[in-house]
């Protein structure tokens, strides 16, 4: 038989810890009082946050709506259409675009295999993942929520929490073969982006990694970069 | 082994095992049956092997070493040793994978064969693991249009022959081709003339890579993302067998399937593509009831309390059916118990004027298709043409003649995408071709040639030499403008061929189904007359009709007199479909009330309906198909009916029970075990039997209680000299309201135009595409006119349902023959 | 006018000291007339067969081994016998398609003495009881195809060719076909494709030879020009006479025509399996030796097709066998000579371009690897080359002819001979002749190849520092 007086004591700990100072960070989602600033805490270099879809430098879409990251997806939430590219007034280099490109962030686990599967580096994942939706539809992200905005930028949408500078950090790479498969381009970085980290190095011609003697003077002497 | 036994099988070494192959096979289809794939491109096992890509290059010894054999081409000899794994199989496997890599282009992404592509599957399994090419690839403009639905992309291209030869040798159409040489070889069209063939996409599906592309599934979703089902094609009576595929409840693409004897993978574009009608935005997903001139979508309640009231209010003689034929076989049965057994009428028929006595169908001894194209047997095409009617009976009576020397004898009114093979073209006068048809089997049984029905008795006497081996009859309706009655005759004038077996070629879907159903005046489910086989109904219906009802032209011409109050349009639109628009007109103007079960609003929906049904369509719902031959398959369902849309036995069933009567159904299969119950014909049709028939079907044999009717013994009317017989034939894409709702196949109606013998053109007096008035002594048209030697002197074709000229408004439904005068306008 | 010198009027023809079986007439102006023709005793040859039973002339052109002179060397009399008994009606095409780099021996022979091959067509149509044959000839060759339509329709006025000749009841039509340039149609199943009116591609043989199921299906007998022209000649002079010309093995002449770096370029009536390469290039009747100042680098024996011959080459007979056993083929009988100033590998990529354009596109190999060899080539004379790309050439090819290529002696590295043919992944042989220059000139001249894929290295190197992006 317990001792009543046992549930008073017990609620001891809770009115003692009332009145200890706090060890959590503040955050209030952007909103600090004066006096008060939220913090941040510094993520990981390979952080994974919500999606972009990146464009080239002339404003195409590098998206062309294959749909691996669908096929890749182990939560299925991604969800792509391809469609014919107008020839007069193309979205993408080449004959298909993503038509449709929705991601729902309600299923969405970030494991970023839909960045590895990604043929074109369309996809890459930023640093955020502060946002609070209040309702399915904007969960469900569309593609032009996701698509980068002309400056190259990821669009900033009313219920996410950016500061200055996160939008810098998205984990793009740069893919260093030759596109057109000009063996005069081997060893070439042909294409950089305007998001990530920097540059990698480029890559050597698949037949050709003992034979580094034959290649290097392209870079400078043909191709202008 | 002595000589007199003959060797059945050939002792082929498969890597160490000994195979028992069959004398003939192909060493890369033994290989296959010992379980060795052996990797190829240009092999198809339904063309004939060319030995192009080199891909199947394996080590056979034949007694003199080991030699490299490409396998299509090699026939399995005794002793033959066969090495497929082998350091020099393997190595020329892999050169030969990266000889074809060199110019193709890395754009799996872009392409819709990634996924399901035979060079990406194997260069994983065969290829080597990296190139060593550093060129700049072969550059063509990425995809061009080679007709209205199929894109050719260059670069994609491995050269492997399998379209260009599925276009020459099988479809006949040969209209793509090889061009330049070495590296710069190319497939490309002619100049100017596009691959016009009804048959284009087979090209796009047996394509080993992904250089050609259909219009309707092009980038529409990727392999990995596809449900696929088995099914049948259902705009043509051969039932052709599909996989209906889809991707998020909406089908995407149809794929022939390899069924041996029916389509041997085949397809028309018309079968293949014509799904689209079911995504099409018009499709009806509610009922509609008629508020003054317009219908307006309601709930199934109000719409089926308005039918029922509708039905119970009238006298049972006074309620007609027309159409049933796109149902599916379990629809059809439990419409027709609804029609004949619970609301009493017999008034019913599946045909609109432009089939076959039913009874001349069901009666005869019917041919398969695998009958008919016996190799060195004869074919009688007493019918209509099967390339614009028929797609995949055209390709199987195609090889059957060029490359199974069959000989085929055309009785038909004008040339048909037959004649260039045909050995014997004869064109009768129309409405007389049973005269010609006792003129070649007088001859063909020793008697003496004599002309016939304006065909010259040297020719009847040469056709009815070639008549030998097993003879098949294509019976069907080669013109609408002339009466059914004269194909019987023709038909019951060939039945006296010795063993001659008869293949129906009434074309519309389930057209076999519906016959076999009882949806045709007189008729009871399982190939039984109401007279015969009431006793059998007398358990399962609450009755069956005493008298035989009217058929389609009879209920229409009931129906302007005044004499119908309800008519049911079971998925028909007698307007455009009835040989007879302005009986159909006048008919639809008269009837009081009007009840349509349809997926899409026809025309004769928007003049007559005063309730619409929505039903579910082919992919939508589940049951059975049977084809001309009799065979039953199954056709799933992949995806969901739009909106409330369902399937027409369940409609039955509610109408039913609203009326008092429960049909008893609870699903397909309970229609089905009620079908083979009451059915003498359908006994063995069992849920165990049809899941092991999947992809070939249970062929439905015999006639039942049907008795084969006798000859009508038509004559037609003399003709005089100043008008010309109608001719009136259907073509592959007219202007039907699915095809209208087609994107692909909706520009692909041709533009009607009169066609006339250049002698009886020159005496009109015009210019070759000039509009003339055409009359008949129902209607008037007015159409262009050009000259074709294929047409019969005396003739004047004209096209069916083509857009803006529909030819049975020239058409009187009870006459023998159609006369028009074409005059300058 | 000495015997061995230069024919006016019969251009890159000379008339030499040997035996003349087959141009005998070339010498004379107006030889492709049909007067002259018979005042020289044309048409004796066909009314020597006509005397005799068709099983005896056959038999009289099998004793003699008449070789096939269209590449293969098979003995004519006996791809005769291999026609089916019963299956008429049985063609002949005669293939005078000649379009082998470096050989223009038909040509001649086609221009020159046009009734001599319609005799001999005549002669092989009543040998195997054939009433159609067809004489193909390339589109090119329009003096050819000139004097061949004339002389056949002199021939059929004067009764030799058509209904009953010369009165007999044989009866023989020949139609005259002109190829559209292509140099496959000179294989014998793509001419017969060609002639049925198809694209002109190989059909793969086995399981079917023409012999078995050629034109329209029927069997089919197809002989060069040259075998034609020998008939009549054999005809009226009989097989032991012919077989006193020549080795045992190859008896009678052959034509060949060598061109190259000789004093005297020309197309020579030889004496086969006596004369030698040496004799050849360097007697006095015939190619009088390479020219001033220069000496022999290489030499092919037998066409572009052929793997190449190098000076330890030289005493080989002129016969199909020990050519054959010394890693080459005599072919068509066209000699190409080079001397020293050649550049191996501009001669190669010269040669592999041509297959490059040739090729059909029928199968993968010969479609991909030729074109694949030429940029390959065209790379390293152009000092793009890098020093994988010898290795690569030769997987390349290996991959058209798997195992060893058929390539010359190399005594000095120790190297044996490698007998003819190659193997082969393609359909028909033009595939495997492209590589021939390949293997031939990198198994002796790889320090030629290596000169230019270092040359290039080095100026990129003295380039200067190179910055390589990372």
């Amino acid at each position: 038989m317990a001792d009543p007086l046992d549930y008073i004591r017990g609620f001891g700990v809770t009115f003692k810890k009332l009145f200890e100072e706090r060890l959590t960070l503040q955050y209030r989602g952007g909103k600090g009082k004066p006096g008060k600033p939220d913090e941040k805490r510094e993520k990981g270099l390979r952080f994974h946050g919500r999606h972009v879809l990146n464009r080239y430098e002339d404003g195409m879409e590098k998206c062309i709506g294959c749909e691996l990251c669908a096929g890749v997806c182990p939560a299925k939430c991604i969800y792509v259409r391809g469609a014919d590219n107008d020839p007069d007034n193309p979205t993408s280099p080449g004959e298909r675009f993503g038509y449709v490109y929705q991601i729902n962030y309600l299923r969405c686990i970030h494991c970023d295999l839909c960045v590895e599967a990604c043929p074109t580096q369309a996809i890459t994942e930023s640093k955020l993942f502060e946002f609070s939706f209040t309702n399915r539809n904007d969960a469900i992200y569309t593609k032009n929520e996701l698509l980068v905005d002309d400056n190259g930028k990821p669009r900033w949408l009313p219920w996410e929490d950016w500061r200055d500078g996160e939008d810098e950090h998205t984990s793009a790479w740069m893919r260093a073969t030759s596109p057109a498969g000009d063996h005069r381009y081997e060893g070439v970085v042909a294409w950089s982006g305007e998001l990530g980290h920097g540059v990698r190095s480029p890559e050597v011609g698949q037949s050709d990694s003992a034979d580094e003697s034959s290649r290097p003077e392209m870079a400078t002497t043909e191709v202008e970069q | 082994m002595t000589n007199t036994e003959a060797k059945t099988t050939l002792s082929v070494t498969i890597d160490g095992e000994v195979f028992e192959a069959r004398p003939g096979e192909l060493l890369i289809e033994a290989c296959e049956r010992a379980g060795t794939y052996i990797p190829r491109f240009c092999y198809h096992s339904r063309m004939k092997p060319v030995g192009m890509c080199r891909m199947c290059l394996v080590e056979v010894d034949t007694g003199r070493g080991p030699a490299l054999q490409p396998a299509c081409m090699l026939p399995c000899s005794d002793g033959m040793t066969v090495s497929t794994e082998t350091p020099g199989t393997r190595k020329v496997q892999a050169g030969i994978l990266e000889y074809l890599l060199i110019n193709h282009p890395l754009d799996c992404p872009v392409c819709d064969k990634g996924g399901e592509c035979p060079l990406q599957d194997q260069t994983v399994a065969y290829g080597p693991g990296e190139s060593r090419f550093v060129e700049e690839k072969r550059h063509y403009e990425k995809p061009i249009p080679i007709n209205d639905n199929v894109f050719l992309d260059r670069e994609r291209c491995i050269l492997c022959d399998r379209c260009t030869r599925f276009a020459d040798t099988v479809a006949g159409d040969k209209l793509i081709h090889f061009m330049d040489r070495g590296n710069n070889t190319q497939v490309n069209t002619f100049p100017d003339e596009p691959f016009a063939s009804y048959f284009s996409g087979n090209t796009v599906q047996i394509c080993p890579v992904g250089a050609l592309t259909a219009r309707p599934y092009r980038f529409k979703a990727r392999p990995w993302d596809l449900d696929e089902t088995v099914s049948t094609a259902w705009t043509d009576s051969a039932g052709a067998r599909v996989a209906v595929q889809s991707s998020r409840d909406k089908v995407i693409r149809l794929l022939g399937i390899d069924s041996d004897p029916v389509n041997w993978g085949w397809l028309s574009d018309k079968e293949r593509f014509a799904f689209e009608a079911l995504n099409s935005d018009d499709r009806l997903t509610a009922p509609l009831t008629r508020v003054g001139d317009h219908l307006v979508p309601t709930g199934w309640s109000t719409a089926l309390e308005r039918a029922v009231s509708l039905l119970s209010d009238a006298d049972p003689d006074r309620v007609a059916v027309i159409g049933g034929a796109r149902l599916t076989n379990e629809s059809q049965y439990a419409w027709a118990k609804l029609a004949k057994g619970v609301i009493g009428t017999d008034n019913v028929d599946s045909q609109l004027a432009d089939g076959l006595d039913p009874e001349l169908v069901l009666g005869l001894p019917r041919a398969t298709i695998d009958e008919a194209c016996t190799p060195g047997g004869t074919i009688i095409l007493c019918g209509p043409d099967p390339k614009e009617e028929i797609g995949s009976l055209y390709l199987r009576l195609r090889h059957a003649v060029v490359h199974d020397d069959a000989r085929l004898i055309e009785l038909t009114p004008t040339a048909t995408g037959l004649s260039p093979v045909a050995a014997h073209s004869l064109h009768p006068r129309p409405g007389e071709v049973a005269d010609l048809a006792r003129a070649l089997v007088e001859a063909a049984n020793g008697g003496p040639a004599v002309s016939a029905a304006g065909v010259s008795a040297e020719e009847i006497s040469s056709a009815a030499v070639a008549i030998d081996g097993s003879v098949t009859i294509i019976i069907g309706r080669a013109s609408l403008a002339e009466s059914a009655d004269c194909v019987t005759d023709a038909a019951l004038q060939l039945a006296a061929l010795p063993g001659s077996r008869f293949l129906s070629a009434l074309r519309r879907g389930n057209i076999h189904g519906a016959l076999d159903s009882g949806l045709a005046p007189g008729l009871l489910p399982g190939r039984t007359t109401i007279e015969a086989g009431a006793a059998r109904f007398a358990d399962a219906w609450p009755s069956t009709p005493a008298s035989r009802g009217l058929d389609t032209a009879g209920i229409l011409a009931a129906a302007a007199d005044g004499r119908i109050d309800v008519l049911v349009l079971l998925g028909s639109d007698p307007i455009n479909d009835f040989a007879g628009r302005p009986l159909a007109a006048a008919a639809l103007e008269t009837v009081p009330n009007v009840i349509a079960l349809d997926m899409l609003v026809n025309d004769s929906i928007a003049m007559a309906a005063d309730v619409v049904l929505a039903a579910s369509g082919a992919t939508e719902s589940a049951g059975t198909f049977t084809n001309l031959e009799g065979r039953i398959s199954v056709c799933r369902q992949r995806v969901t009916p739009p909106g409330t849309a369902r399937a027409d036995w369940m409609i039955a069933s509610e109408i039913a029970r609203r009326l008092g009567f429960d049909l008893g159904f609870d699903s397909v299969e309970s229609i089905r075990a009620e079908i083979a119950a009451v059915s003498v014909v359908h006994s063995g049709l069992d849920e165990k039997a049809l899941a092991e028939a999947l992809v070939d079907g249970l062929l439905i044999g015999g006639s039942g209680d049907i008795m084969v009717p006798g000859v009508v013994g038509v004559s037609p009317s003399a003709h005089d000299a100043y008008s010309l017989r109608l001719v009136a034939s259907r073509s592959m894409y007219d202007d039907g309201v699915a095809l209208r709702n087609s994107p692909s196949s909706r520009g692909l109606a041709r533009s009607v135009t009169l066609r006339l013998n250049p002698t009886d053109f020159d005496k009109i007096g015009v210019d070759r595409g000039t509009v003339v008035r055409t009359e008949s002594a129902v209607g008037r048209l007015l159409v262009p006119v050009e000259p074709d030697p294929g047409v019969p002197v005396g003739s004047a074709v004209l096209p069916w349902a083509a857009p803006g000229s529909p030819a049975n408004t020239l058409i009187d439904p009870f006459s023998t023959v159609t006369d028009v005068r074409v005059e300058r306008a | 006018m000495p015997t061995h010198a230069y024919v006016p009027h019969a251009p890159g023809y000379v008339d030499n000291d040997g035996p003349k079986i087959i141009t005998k007439r070339f010498p004379l102006e107006d030889s492709y007339t049909l007067e002259r023709s018979e005042a020289t005793g044309g048409y004796a040859g066909l009314r020597a067969a006509l005397d005799r039973t068709p099983a005896e002339v056959h038999t009289e052109v099998r004793d003699a081994t008449l070789l096939g002179r269209g590449g293969a060397g098979f003995p004519a009399g006996i791809k005769w016998g291999f026609l089916p008994p019963g299956k008429f009606p049985y063609y002949l095409v005669v293939n005078g398609d000649e379009s082998e780099p470096g050989t223009y021996k038909d040509r001649l022979l086609m221009e020159r003495d046009p009734h001599q091959v319609i005799e001999g067509c005549l002669i092989t149509c009543y040998a195997l009881g054939l009433a159609q044959c067809f004489l193909y000839v390339r589109g090119e060759m329009a003096l050819a195809q000139e004097r061949i339509a004339r002389a056949l329709n002199d021939a059929y006025a004067a009764g030799y060719v058509g209904r009953n000749i010369l009165g007999t009841d044989f009866s023989v039509d020949i139609t005259l076909s002109w190829g559209a340039g292509a140099y496959i149609v000179g294989e014998e199943t793509a001419l017969i494709e060609s002639l049925e009116g198809n694209r002109g591609m190989p059909r793969l043989k086995p399981p079917f030879f023409p012999a078995a199921i050629g034109l329209y299906g029927q069997p089919t007998i197809v002989n060069n020009i040259e075998t034609m022209s020998n008939l009549p000649w054999l005809m009226t002079n009989g097989a032991e006479q012919y077989k006193t010309y020549g080795s045992e093995t190859s008896p009678g002449t052959r034509l060949f025509a060598v061109s190259g770096h000789v004093r005297r370029p020309g197309v020579y009536e030889v004496e086969q399996g006596v004369t030698t390469f040496r004799e050849l290039f360097y007697g006095d009747n015939f190619c009088q030796g390479i020219r001033e100042g220069h000496e022999l680098k290489m030499f092919i024996p037998g066409g572009g097709s052929a793997p190449w011959f190098f000076p330890e080459q030289l005493d080989f007979p002129l016969e199909a066998r020990p050519v054959g056993a010394g890693g080459s083929m005599l072919g068509s009988g066209a000699i190409v000579v080079m001397d020293e100033t050649t550049d191996a590998v501009k001669a190669a990529l010269r040669l592999v371009r041509f297959y490059a354009r040739e090729s059909c596109g029928k199968c993968t190999p010969c479609r991909e690897g030729t074109t694949w060899e030429e940029r390959i080539l065209q790379r390293i004379v152009d000092g793009e080359g890098r020093p994988s790309d010898i290795d690569l050439l030769l997987d390349v090819a290996d991959n058209i002819s798997p195992g060893p290529y058929p390539v010359a002696a190399h005594p000095d590295a120790g190297l044996d001979a490698i007998p003819f043919p190659p193997r082969q992944t393609t359909i028909c042989p033009l595939g495997p002749s492209s590589v021939a220059p390949i293997t031939s000139t990198i198994r002796r001249f790889r320090h030629e190849y290596e000169a230019k894929i270092t040359r290039r290295n080095s100026i990129a190197v003295s380039a200067g520092s190179v910055e390589v992006a990372s």
